[in-house]
C-alpha cells in the first residue's frame, strides 16, 4: 500500500495548467476520436478532483476513455465490473487470517487505486453501491473499525447504461449527488467510425495507444491550482442564483443541493484553466452547468413517468438563459 | 384578454370615490356633478361598465361638458377652481364606466390625484385629511395589485392574499414616510386659502356685528362650538365653571329696535391699548380666538384694562397684528386671520374702575331714550324701584324683579314694531338681549346712566385652560356708579346665562374641535417657521417653566430622542448599504462591455438572447469570424478586469473601444465589397 504524499502539492501556473490539460486532452483524443468536447469536460472533472458518471449505451468508448485517462496521468487503475452478486468486500478488501502468524491482515480491494472504473454501477445491489459512498466522499475506507486512507489522487469513474434497466438498481439520489459530472459520449460521427475501421484496432487495446504525458503529482498540482482559483463575489452570487432558479422552477420537483452548488463552483474553477485564467467567469459556470446539474435534478415529469434524458438539460439551458449573468 | 381582478377594480373605484369626496366635502361642487359621480360609482361597483362599447363617443361627449363649464366660468357663474373640479369628477365618472385596461386604470388614478389637488384647494379641513389618506391607501393597493396581476401568467390565479400583506406593509411605510417628508422637507407656502370653505363645522356663528337687533334668531344659544380658549394668571385652579363675563363691546344708543354706538373709530392702529388705569390686583389672560369665532373683536374678562401683543394665525404662519379702537370700548384686529391670540390685563369684579375716556356726547348718550318709547316702561320702572336714589341698588331691584316675573325663552315671535313692549307687557318672555335691553332702558327712564354690554358668559375648565363656546354669547347691563365706574348688572335668570346645548354634544364637539385644531395648526398651517421651531425644539432645552420646578440635569429629553432617532436612521442606512450588492469599483469594465455591445449592435451583430460578451467572443472565434481576433483579447481583458481583480487602466477602455471601432469599420467595408 502506497502512503499518499500529504505535502501540499506545488501549484502550477494557470498557463502551465492549461498546457498540461491541453496535452492530456490531445492524448485522449487519440483514443476517443471525434469527442473533443466530452473529453475536455472529462478532463475538467478529473482536474477538479471530482468523480465522473458516464452514461451511455455499450460500445461507444467509455472504458477506452477511462483507460486513456489513467495512462495519460500515469494513474494506477482498477476496473470493477458491477454485477448483481458483487459484495462490498469485493471492492473494499477484507481481513485475511494468516494461519502461520495466527493474525489478521488487511488485503486491500480494487478500490485502493488512483482511478477506479466502476463498470455498470447500477447492476450491483444498493448495499454494494453504497460501499462506494464513503470512499467517494471522504477519500477513505472504514473496515472493522479501522480507517484506511485511499491513495491521492483518487477518482471514481462509474458507467451505466441509460437504456437497458432490466435487473438494475437505479442509483439513489445521494449517490448521484456525489458525482461531479455526468457525461454521455454518444455514437461517434460516421467519418470517425470509418477511420476506426481503417485503423483496425482492437477495442481492448485502444486505451493503451496513448502515452503517459503527466503524473499523479502533476494532477495533484492541478487540483491545488483549481482550489486556488479566484471566484469573484458576483460570480459566486451567479452560481447561487442559478441553483436557486432550479429550486423554484415549476417543472422541477427537487432542485440543486448545496453540494451541487459547491460542485458547480469547483467545476467552473477547473474549467477556467482551459483559458489559462486564475479566475472564474460566468462563461465557465455556464460551460459546466449541464454536466454538473442535470443528473442531480428530480423533475416533475419523472414522477409521471414521461421523463426523458434530455429534459433536464433543456430546463437547465432555459434557466441559464433566464438568469442574468453578472456583467 | 383575461378578466381583470375584481378586488383591484373595486379598490380603484373606491380610491376615486375618496378623491371625489375630498372635493365634495367643501360643498362647493355643484349637485349635478355629485349625482352623476355617485351614479357612476354605484354602477361601477356592481361590476358593469356600460360605456365600454362606445369609449370614443362618450369621451367626445366630455368636450361639450368642458365647453359648458368654460362658458359658466366666463360668464362669472362659476369659480374656475370649482369648474375644474367638477370636470375632473365627470372625467372620473366616464373613466370608471369604461372598459378596464391598464391605460384606463392609470387615467382613473391620475384623475383621482387631480381631484385630491382640487380638494386641497377647496377644503383642506380634517375630513379632507381622511379622504386623502383613504385615496392614498386604496390607490396604492390597487396599483400594487395591478403590477402583480400583470406579472402572473394568464390563466393562473393572482396570489391576492400573499400580495396584500407586503402591500399593506409597504403602504404603511409610505404613509409614515410621507408624514416624515411633510415634517422635515422645507416647504414654501402659497396662499391657497382663497377657495377654502370655512374650517371646521361650517360658517362661524358668533360673529360680532356693529348692532344688536332684538328679535333675531335664537339658535345661537344651543351652539356648543368652542370660540375662545384662555389661560388665566393667577390660575383659579379649582374652579370648574368660571361663570365670568367676557366682554366684547358695549352699546349706548337704542332706536326701539336696534342697539348701536355713537363713538367713532380711532384711525391710529396700535400694538397695545390701555383702556383704563390698572390696579394692584389684576388678572392676566392669554386668550386664543378660534376660527369658529369669526369676528375681529377682542374679547376679555371684565373689566379689561390693557390689551396687546396680538398674533394673527394665517395659513402662512403666525404674524403680529395691530389693534384699532372703536366706539363702545371695542377693540378690533386690523387684519383678517383664521384665529388670533393676545394678552389682556383685567381688573377683577368688585374693583373700583375708571369709566374710561368718554367725551360729552358719549356721556350724554348714557341717558338717551328712543324717541317713541312707550310711557308704560317708565311707569313700570318707577313702580318697581320706588324712590331709590342709588343707581346700583335700583338696578339690582329691577334685575331681581325681572328674574322673578319674566320667563326665559329662545322661541321668538319674529320681527315686531316694538320688541321691548312685546317683551315687557305681552309675552313676558325673551332672551338675554331682551332682559338686558329692558333693564338698561328702565334705568335710563329713572335717570340712571347705563349701557348694554355684549360678549360671553361662562368659562369651562379644560385642562389648564378655560374654554368659551359660541352658545355662551350673552348680553347684560353696565350701570355707571359715580366713583366706582361701570358695574355689571345681569337681569337674565342665572340658569340661562351660559349656553343651552346638550352635554354629550358639547363633549363630542370639544373632541372634534381639539382634533381639528391640531390638524389646522400642525398640518394645514404648518409652515417653514413651524419646521424651524420643530428643529429647534429637538436641539434646544425647553424654556424654564414658570412653576419653577427643578430642571433635570443633563440634555433635555428632546435631544435624547433626536439622538436616538438619528442613530437609528444611521444604523438602518448602514445596514441597507452593507446588504446592497456593492457597486463594483470595476464599474469601468461593465461600462466597457455595455459600449462594446452597443457598437456590435450598431454594426448589425447584436448578441443573441441570453448571450454575454464572453459567449459572443467564443462564437466569433469558433466561427472564425473576421472580428474574432479583435474581440477575443478585448473580452479577455474585460473578464480580467471584471472578475479577476485586474482593473482597467485609465484610457484603456477608450483605446480598446477605438480598436474595436476600427475593426468594425474594416469589417463593414470588407463585407460591402464582398457583397456584389
Amino acid at each position: 500500500m502506497n502512503s499518499p504524499a500529504r505535502a501540499t502539492p506545488a501549484l502550477s501556473s494557470p498557463a502551465a495548467a492549461r498546457s498540461a490539460l491541453e496535452q492530456v486532452a490531445a492524448n485522449l483524443s487519440l483514443a476517443v476520436r471525434g469527442k473533443e468536447k466530452e473529453v475536455r469536460l472529462a478532463v475538467t472533472c478529473v482536474a477538479a478532483g471530482g468523480h465522473l458518471l458516464l452514461e451511455d449505451v455499450p460500445g461507444v468508448g467509455k472504458t477506452t476513455l477511462v483507460e486513456a485517462i489513467a495512462r495519460s496521468f500515469s494513474l494506477s487503475l482498477s476496473r470493477v465490473q458491477f454485477t448483481a452478486d458483487l459484495m462490498p468486500a469485493d471492492i473494499l478488501g477484507a481481513q485475511i487470517f494468516h494461519a502461520a502468524t495466527a493474525s489478521f491482515s488487511f488485503r486491500p480491494g480494487p478500490i485502493f487505486r488512483q482511478l477506479v472504473l466502476a463498470d455498470e454501477l447500477n447492476r450491483a445491489p444498493p448495499r454494494t453501491q453504497s460501499a462506494l459512498l464513503e470512499a467517494m466522499a471522504q477519500g477513505q475506507v472504514s473496515l472493522d473499525g479501522v480507517t484506511h486512507p485511499l491513495p491521492r489522487p483518487f477518482t471514481v469513474v462509474a458507467t451505466q447504461n441509460p437504456v437497458d434497466f432490466s435487473g438494475t438498481y437505479p442509483l439513489p439520489d445521494s449517490q448521484l449527488d456525489r458525482f461531479l459530472m455526468r457525461l454521455s459520449l454518444g455514437h461517434p460521427a460516421p467519418e470517425v467510425e470509418a477511420r476506426l475501421l481503417v485503423l483496425a484496432r482492437d477495442a481492448a487495446t485502444a486505451g493503451a495507444v496513448v502515452e503517459p504525458v503527466s503524473s499523479p503529482e502533476a494532477l495533484n498540482g492541478l487540483r491545488a491550482q483549481v482550489a486556488a482559483q479566484r471566484l469573484d463575489d458576483t460570480v459566486a452570487d451567479y452560481v447561487v442564483r442559478l441553483a436557486h432558479a432550479t429550486r423554484s422552477h415549476g417543472d422541477i420537483e427537487r432542485g440543486a443541493s448545496t453540494r451541487a452548488v459547491l460542485a458547480l463552483g469547483m467545476a467552473a474553477r477547473a474549467h477556467a484553466l482551459w483559458e489559462a485564467r486564475d479566475f472564474v467567469t460566468p462563461g465557465d459556470v455556464r460551460a459546466v452547468l449541464g454536466p454538473c446539474l442535470a443528473h442531480r435534478l428530480l423533475l416533475r415529469s419523472a414522477n409521471q413517468g414521461t421523463y426523458t434524458r434530455d429534459e433536464a438539460l433543456h430546463l437547465i439551458e432555459e434557466i441559464a438563459r433566464k438568469v442574468p449573468a453578472p456583467r | 384578454m383575461r378578466q381583470p381582478l375584481r378586488l383591484r377594480l373595486v379598490l380603484r373605484d373606491l380610491s376615486t370615490a375618496a378623491a371625489f369626496a375630498s372635493m365634495a366635502i367643501s360643498s362647493q361642487v355643484p349637485v349635478w356633478t355629485l349625482v352623476l359621480f355617485a351614479l357612476a360609482l354605484i354602477v361601477a361597483l356592481t361590476g358593469r361598465r356600460p360605456l365600454a362599447r362606445a369609449p370614443r363617443l362618450t369621451a367626445l361627449l366630455l368636450l361639450p361638458v368642458a365647453g359648458v363649464l368654460y362658458l359658466a366660468v366666463a360668464a362669472g357663474q362659476m369659480d374656475l377652481v370649482v369648474a375644474a373640479c367638477s370636470f375632473a369628477g365627470i372625467v372620473a365618472a366616464q373613466r370608471l364606466l369604461s372598459e378596464s385596461s391598464s391605460a384606463t386604470d392609470g387615467q382613473v388614478l391620475l384623475v383621482g390625484l387631480l381631484m385630491i389637488a382640487g380638494g386641497a384647494a377647496l377644503s383642506g379641513d380634517l375630513v379632507f385629511a381622511l379622504c386623502l389618506l383613504a385615496f392614498a391607501v386604496l390607490a396604492s393597493l390597487s396599483l400594487g395589485l395591478a403590477v402583480v396581476e400583470a406579472a402572473v401568467p394568464p390563466g393562473e390565479p393572482v396570489p391576492v392574499r400573499a400580495v396584500m400583506r407586503p402591500l399593506a406593509r409597504g403602504t404603511i411605510l409610505a404613509v409614515v414616510g410621507a408624514v416624515l417628508f411633510f415634517i422635515l422637507i422645507p416647504r414654501l407656502n402659497w396662499n391657497m386659502g382663497v377657495h377654502r370653505a370655512t374650517p371646521g363645522l361650517g360658517t362661524a356663528t358668533s360673529g360680532f356685528s356693529d348692532t344688536v337687533r332684538l328679535g333675531g334668531s335664537g339658535t345661537l344659544k344651543s351652539n356648543p362650538r368652542v370660540v375662545l380658549r384662555a389661560r388665566l394668571t393667577p390660575d383659579p385652579v379649582r374652579t370648574e365653571q368660571l361663570s365670568a363675563y367676557w366682554v366684547g363691546r358695549t352699546y349706548d344708543t337704542f332706536d326701539g329696535q336696534e342697539w348701536s354706538t355713537i363713538g367713532a373709530a380711532k384711525q391710529r392702529h396700535r400694538t397695545r391699548v390701555t383702556l383704563r388705569p390698572g390696579a394692584d390686583k389684576q388678572v392676566y389672560q392669554r386668550i386664543e380666538l378660534l376660527p369658529a369665532y369669526g369676528s375681529r373683536t377682542l374679547i376679555a374678562l371684565e373689566t379689561p384694562a390693557k390689551l396687546g401683543n396680538a398674533l394673527m394665525h394665517t395659513p402662512t404662519g403666525d404674524r403680529r397684528t395691530r389693534l384699532q379702537e372703536l366706539g363702545g370700548d371695542e377693540l378690533r384686529f386690523v387684519d383678517d386671520g383664521l384665529g388670533y391670540s393676545y394678552e389682556v390685563y383685567s381688573l377683577p369684579p368688585g374693583t373700583d374702575t375708571d369709566p374710561g375716556r368718554m367725551n360729552q356726547t358719549e356721556a350724554d348718550q348714557l341717558l338717551a331714550l328712543p324717541e317713541n318709547l312707550d310711557p308704560r316702561v317708565e311707569q313700570l320702572a318707577r313702580q318697581v324701584v320706588g324712590d331709590e336714589k342709588d343707581p346700583l341698588a335700583a338696578a339690582q331691584k329691577l334685575s331681581t324683579w325681572m328674574q322673578r316675573e319674566y320667563q326665559y325663552t329662545l322661541e321668538l315671535s319674529g320681527d315686531l314694531a316694538d320688541p321691548l313692549v312685546d317683551f315687557l307687557f305681552v309675552r313676558k318672555a325673551g332672551h338675554c338681549e331682551h332682559f338686558a335691553t329692558a333693564l338698561t332702558l328702565m334705568l335710563r327712564t329713572l335717570g340712571f346712566e347705563s349701557r348694554l354690554a355684549t360678549g360671553f358668559f361662562g368659562g369651562e375648565r379644560v385642562g389648564e385652560e378655560y374654554i368659551v363656546r359660541a352658545g355662551d354669547a350673552h348680553a347684560w347691563t353696565h350701570v355707571l356708579v359715580p366713583g366706582r365706574g361701570f358695574i355689571t348688572v345681569d337681569s337674565t335668570p342665572p340658569a340661562f346665562r351660559a349656553n343651552q346645548s346638550l352635554q354629550v354634544l358639547q363633549s363630542l364637539i370639544s373632541f372634534y374641535e381639539a382634533i381639528e385644531g391640531i390638524w389646522r395648526t400642525s398640518v394645514v398651517d404648518y409652515s417653514f417657521r413651524d419646521q424651524l421651531d420643530f428643529m429647534r425644539g429637538l436641539s434646544r432645552p425647553p424654556r424654564e417653566s414658570s412653576s419653577g420646578e427643578q430642571r433635570p440635569s443633563g440634555p433635555p429629553a428632546g435631544a435624547w430622542w433626536t439622538a436616538g432617532l438619528v442613530a437609528l436612521g444611521v444604523y438602518g442606512l448602514v445596514r441597507y448599504l452593507s446588504r446592497r450588492p456593492r457597486r463594483s469599483p470595476l464599474g469601468e469594465a461593465t461600462r466597457l462591455v455595455d459600449a462594446v455591445e452597443r457598437q456590435l449592435t450598431r454594426a448589425g451583430l447584436p448578441p443573441q438572447e441570453g448571450e454575454t460578451l464572453e459567449d459572443v467572443a467564443a462564437r466569433f472565434t469558433r466561427d472564425a469570424h473576421p472580428l474574432g481576433p479583435t474581440l477575443a483579447p478585448l473580452t479577455r481583458r474585460y473578464l480580467e478586469a471584471r472578475f479577476g481583480q485586474r482593473p482597467l487602466e485609465s484610457g484603456e477602455r477608450a483605446r480598446m473601444l477605438e480598436d474595436l471601432r476600427r475593426a468594425l469599420d474594416t469589417w463593414r467595408q470588407g463585407s460591402r465589397s464582398n457583397a456584389p
